[in-house]
């Protein structure tokens, strides 16, 4: 993994764990808030529960008052009297003066229950229930949340990182292709760069050979270097071009574009059989139609075999240009056309001539097709109708 | 000294219990009496006052009340206890001695006195 691929990540993951464990946080703090007071009424109805049976209690206590009154304790509960005045009468435990009127009450080790007694049996106008707070259900719900929380963070680490990486994915190619089109650019460049240097040298060393084999290798290197170099252009200021829509007489611009590309062919040995019907008027910008000639054609000289064949027909509804090279297996047929991408690597090139050729296509509304058959040739054919 | 302060505090005591003697013997018969005479029900008397009314203090007036004016508006009694029960007459006593001797007869019957816890 790259160093900005890593840093990336660890942010990506920094952010989306930082806010799902957030968010997570005050969820769970609400449902254990809302849980524990849940909790807490259900015992407190406990209370209210019971200082209703004491009440009973003190009805039949006043009602009977006999020379021993024996005060209704209930296990695991204290309970005391109070009279108007607030004055302690009686109760179970050590005596607890009654400060507050709130109906509830607690603190850490006991909840309170305040209940009025009316009519005032026994002379009790307040009576106090309290219990030992049951702490166990709270901190069980404390362990589940931790629990899940502790789920939840595994989950969505996990989540997290397959995510960052699918994520990363994209950037990672783009980088790889980048990388890619780096060292085929250097080594495209370098390649007609050679020539042109050797050949320049070999002129200046042997003066008085034969020129025309060294010029005619500086002018396939400077062709060459001129189609990466208008390539790069168009691809860069595609979206930006402003396009001058004019009729043009595609016969004659193949035929010149024919001559042009003839050095290529030639060097290669290849058999030519043009065909181009008189004619053919197109409305299209030049350098659209430029692009798309000049890489169908130089397609089909660089991945022609030697002394291969190169078969060019133009007529009124189509232009096909077919070799006999190397052909594309059948796997890439569909993804060809995509920027960068290459059937065949040990020939040079960037892999962005069929894109190019893919984008005037659509551009102006014709048909692509693409026929071929790995080591028999291929036959691209662009249909004018729309 | 240890003599002098038993001494001191036996008689002290003595006199104690001679002072709350001499008060229930007052109740005794400045109420009481005729109370029994009447068949009046005291714990009844004393159990409507403490439902209603909560503490020693407000039974005391509420009970003062009654003494000074003898009603059945100023009592806590129901109408049907009169009907069984003769209306009191009105004590010629003056407002504390009258208070000291309700305070009493709410003491003797001071439920809080009886209340235990079960074994």
């Amino acid at each position: 993994m790259l160093k900005s691929e890593k840093k990336s990540l660890i942010r990506f993951l920094l952010i989306y764990l930082g806010s799902t464990f957030l968010l997570f946080s005050i969820a769970s703090w609400i449902f254990y808030i809302a849980q524990k007071h849940h909790l807490l009424d259900q015992q407190r109805e406990n209370l209210k529960y019971e200082a209703a049976k004491i009440i009973t209690h003190l009805r039949i206590l006043h009602e009977s008052f006999d020379q021993r009154l024996v005060y209704p304790v209930l296990p695991l509960f204290d309970s005391a009297i109070y009279d108007l005045d607030k004055r302690y009468i009686f109760g179970t435990g050590k005596e607890t003066p009654l400060l507050e009127k709130k109906q509830y009450m607690e603190n850490e080790e006991k909840l309170y229950y305040l209940s009025e007694v009316q009519p005032y049996y026994m002379g009790a106008a307040f009576l106090l229930v309290s219990k030992e707070l049951d702490e166990k259900p709270i901190q069980e719900l404390q362990i589940e949340i931790l629990q899940f929380l502790f789920a939840a963070g595994v989950f969505f680490t996990l989540l997290g990182l397959f995510l960052g990486k699918l994520f990363i994915a994209p950037m990672r190619e783009s980088m790889e292709k980048m990388n890619l089109f780096i060292q085929d650019t250097t080594h495209e460049l370098n390649t007609p760069i050679s020539t042109i240097l050797t050949n320049i040298e070999m002129l200046v060393t042997f003066g008085k050979c034969k020129k025309n084999d060294e010029l005619q290798r500086i002018e396939i290197a400077s062709k060459t270097l001129s189609s990466i170099y208008d390539d790069l252009i168009y691809l860069n200021l595609n979206h930006q071009y402003y396009r001058r829509i004019e009729s043009i007489n595609v016969s004659d611009f193949v035929r010149e574009r024919m001559v042009y590309f003839n050095v290529m062919a030639v060097n290669k040995k290849l058999e030519l059989d043009v065909n181009i019907e008189n004619n053919v008027i197109l409305e299209i910008d030049k350098n659209d139609l430029t692009r798309l000639v000049d890489n169908l054609i130089s397609n089909a000289i660089k991945y022609n075999n030697k002394e291969g064949l190169l078969t060019l027909y133009l007529s009124q509804e189509f232009l096909s240009v077919t070799d006999t090279g190397i052909g594309i297996r059948k796997k890439d047929l569909d993804t060809i056309v995509c920027r960068f991408k290459r059937a065949n690597k040990s020939e040079g090139g960037f892999g962005v001539g069929l894109d190019i050729v893919n984008q005037v296509v659509e551009n102006y509304g014709y048909t692509l097709n693409i026929h071929s058959k790995e080591g028999k040739g291929t036959e691209v054919v662009v249909k004018w109708e729309k | 000294m240890g003599k002098i302060i038993f001494l001191c505090i036996f008689f002290y005591a003595e006199l104690y219990a001679i002072e709350k003697l001499s008060e229930k013997e007052e109740l005794q018969n400045t109420c009481l009496k005729c109370h029994a005479y009447d068949q009046i029900p005291n714990t009844l008397i004393y159990k409507r006052y403490l439902v209603k009314y909560s503490t020693k203090d407000a039974m005391t007036q509420a009970i003062l009340k009654y003494m000074k004016a003898p009603k059945k508006e100023n009592s806590v009694m129901p109408p049907p206890f009169f009907l069984k029960f003769p209306m009191k007459k009105r004590l010629d006593l003056d407002d504390d001695k009258l208070e000291h001797n309700i305070r009493i007869f709410l003491d003797t019957f001071d439920m809080k006195k009886k209340l235990i816890l079960p074994h």
